[in-house]
């Protein structure tokens, strides 16, 4: 068993990280959630090319003050997810700032999925998926957008967060023997700790090891 | 009390030293005193280990390779059970269900904890819920990591063991002590509670300074009184006041950062759901989303935060570091009264 630790990030609040979170881990959407503060974690096991992937996903508070505790773990981030709300032009006018702060504190190998969130709500939209999509492609980003609302492109977006991760280590781009990556191969036990997890999630959990 | 003859130590008795040392249980330790019998000398256990308040389930959770966060750092830890205010306490989850609670310090040479750590403990059936280090471990499931000067903790039924905890954000926990804790446990988190709101004997005496640790005050919702005091303090000029003014701005422009994120989310909140709530015609509705944020109505008392050098998460020297020896530095136990 493969164990990722994706992080989801931004710096302003309300943009749905939580929610995309929630929507993967348990495939709800609860409109209003509380504010998050430091760190929340969730987890789900995937399968990709018949193995076992625990993902263990950081979701972060946008706090500064907190910033400084949470920085210091991005570099044991294999992937991260960075979050604006296309109905919200502020979440998307300072991404560059943020990008630049996730890619200094974090390993130079992490991926990172742009991910444009709220794509229900086409009538109040601010930010063009185009402009979206121009600004992952001048960045070397991965991009989506996505509605933790209707679940459109949620899994996917976490999956090919994940696969993007697992190609980089069939690469040999990611040592898998340094855990600081954010990659473990799980000892046998680990199943049990993952498929908890994984049933918690509402997900079938596998029993199988890489 | 200090007639009771010393207790025979789990790591005393001979016989079981084997197993006790690899699986302790919790003592039945009923008093402060017994415990005060048992603090560490140079080449004995650690009787936080044996308490299995030290290098518990969450913190090996915390410290293994998973997670890797805070690994130089001690961490505090009990079980606890969730429960909720009726006539009498009522757990909230089935008994395998129980709520591990932890605090540790980002930095080692922190003289104070500044992180809350909250994983849920999901036992097998049939299992003790007292081991430390049980044959099969039970599910360890990383929750929520906390800084601490967004939480407030207080001692809310001592009789029932039970701790009220309380987020900047209005979430409140009420957590009871799991019932095979010894005594003294509780009074480990009692002494937390105080320490975490009048600080230690190492930090600042000076009357000026305002040491407040939590940030979720409790006259929040009547400011107008301490916050005109906490003004006039500040206005006496004092240099060591200019240095934590300075200390603490940080705190507050989060602080302010936070209670502006709070309005966003909720103006936020309501804006998407004022279609729905115009559908229900239910009025008064926004009033209650206010009311469901207290303290962000007015927001002075956010200026009586004022933090020591204790506070600081990078201090400029090195300072010691024993959350338990912290702990158990005490005199005896001074329990808070409760609040509820």
């Amino acid at each position: 068993i493969f164990s990722l630790n994706i992080y989801i990030l931004f710096y302003l609040p309300g943009v749905g990280k939580s929610c995309l979170l929630l929507q993967f881990t348990d495939k709800r959407f609860q409109p209003v959630h509380d504010l998050t503060i430091g760190v929340e974690f969730g987890a789900r096991m995937i399968t990709i090319d018949g193995k076992q992937i625990k993902l263990q996903i950081w979701d972060t508070a946008g706090q500064e003050s907190f910033r400084s505790i949470t920085r210091s773990y991005y570099r044991g981030a294999a992937g991260a997810l960075l979050v604006y709300d296309i109905t919200r032009r502020d979440t998307f006018n300072h991404l560059t700032t943020w990008l630049e702060d996730a890619r200094q504190h974090s390993n130079s190998n992490m991926v990172i999925m742009l991910i444009g969130n709220k794509s229900d709500l086409e009538s109040r939209r601010e930010v063009k998926k185009e402009e979206g999509e121009a600004f992952a492609r001048e960045h070397g980003l991965i991009f989506m957008e996505t509605s933790a609302k209707t679940a459109s492109n949620v899994e996917e977006a976490f999956i090919n967060t994940a696969k993007e991760i697992y190609e980089k280590i069939q690469e040999g781009v990611f040592d898998i023997n340094n855990e600081a990556n954010g990659i473990k191969i799980g000892p046998q036990h680990a199943a049990t700790n993952a498929t908890h997890a994984c049933n918690q999630g509402g997900q079938q959990a596998g029993g199988g090891c890489c | 009390m200090s007639s009771v003859p010393p207790t025979k130590t789990w790591w005393k008795s001979k016989k079981t030293v084997k197993v006790t040392r690899s699986y302790p249980t919790f003592p039945s330790l009923t008093a402060w005193e017994e415990f005060r019998g048992l603090l560490r000398v140079d080449g004995e256990p650690n009787p936080g280990v044996g308490l299995g308040v030290e290098e518990g389930l969450l913190c090996q959770k915390v410290h293994s390779p998973e997670f890797n966060l805070f690994p130089d750092s001690v961490v505090f830890e009990s079980n606890f059970v969730q429960v909720k205010r009726s006539r009498n306490w009522i757990d909230i989850y089935k008994a395998s269900y129980t709520m591990a609670l932890g605090v540790t310090s980002s930095v080692p040479c922190l003289p104070l904890p500044n992180i809350l750590l909250m994983a849920s403990v999901k036992w097998h059936q049939g299992q003790s819920q007292t081991w430390n280090r049980p044959s099969i471990a039970p599910n360890i499931i990383l929750k929520r990591i906390l800084p601490l000067k967004f939480v407030e903790l207080q001692v809310c039924d001592r009789l029932q063991r039970i701790l009220r905890l309380r987020t900047v954000t209005e979430k409140i926990y009420y957590l009871k002590l799991h019932p095979n804790h010894p005594e003294c446990v509780f009074h480990f988190w009692t002494r937390l509670v105080q320490i975490l709101q009048k600080g230690l004997s190492i930090t600042t005496k000076d009357p000026n300074i305002l040491v407040t640790h939590c940030l979720v005050p409790k006259n929040c919702c009547n400011p107008s009184g301490d916050a005109k005091l906490v003004q006039k303090k500040l206005q006496v000029s004092h240099p060591s006041e200019s240095l934590i003014q300075l200390m603490a701005k940080g705190e507050s422009e989060a602080l302010s950062q936070i209670f502006a994120d709070l309005h966003q989310q909720n103006q936020f909140s309501f804006r998407s759901s004022k279609k729905l709530e115009t559908n229900k015609d239910s009025s008064g509705k926004g009033g209650h989303e206010e009311d469901s944020i207290p303290c962000t109505r007015d927001l002075r008392w956010r200026d009586s935060f004022m933090y020591g050098e204790w506070e600081r998460e990078n201090p400029s020297g090195p300072q010691p570091l024993s959350l338990l020896s912290t702990l158990a530095a005490s005199t005896r136990p001074q329990l808070a009264p409760p609040i509820g």
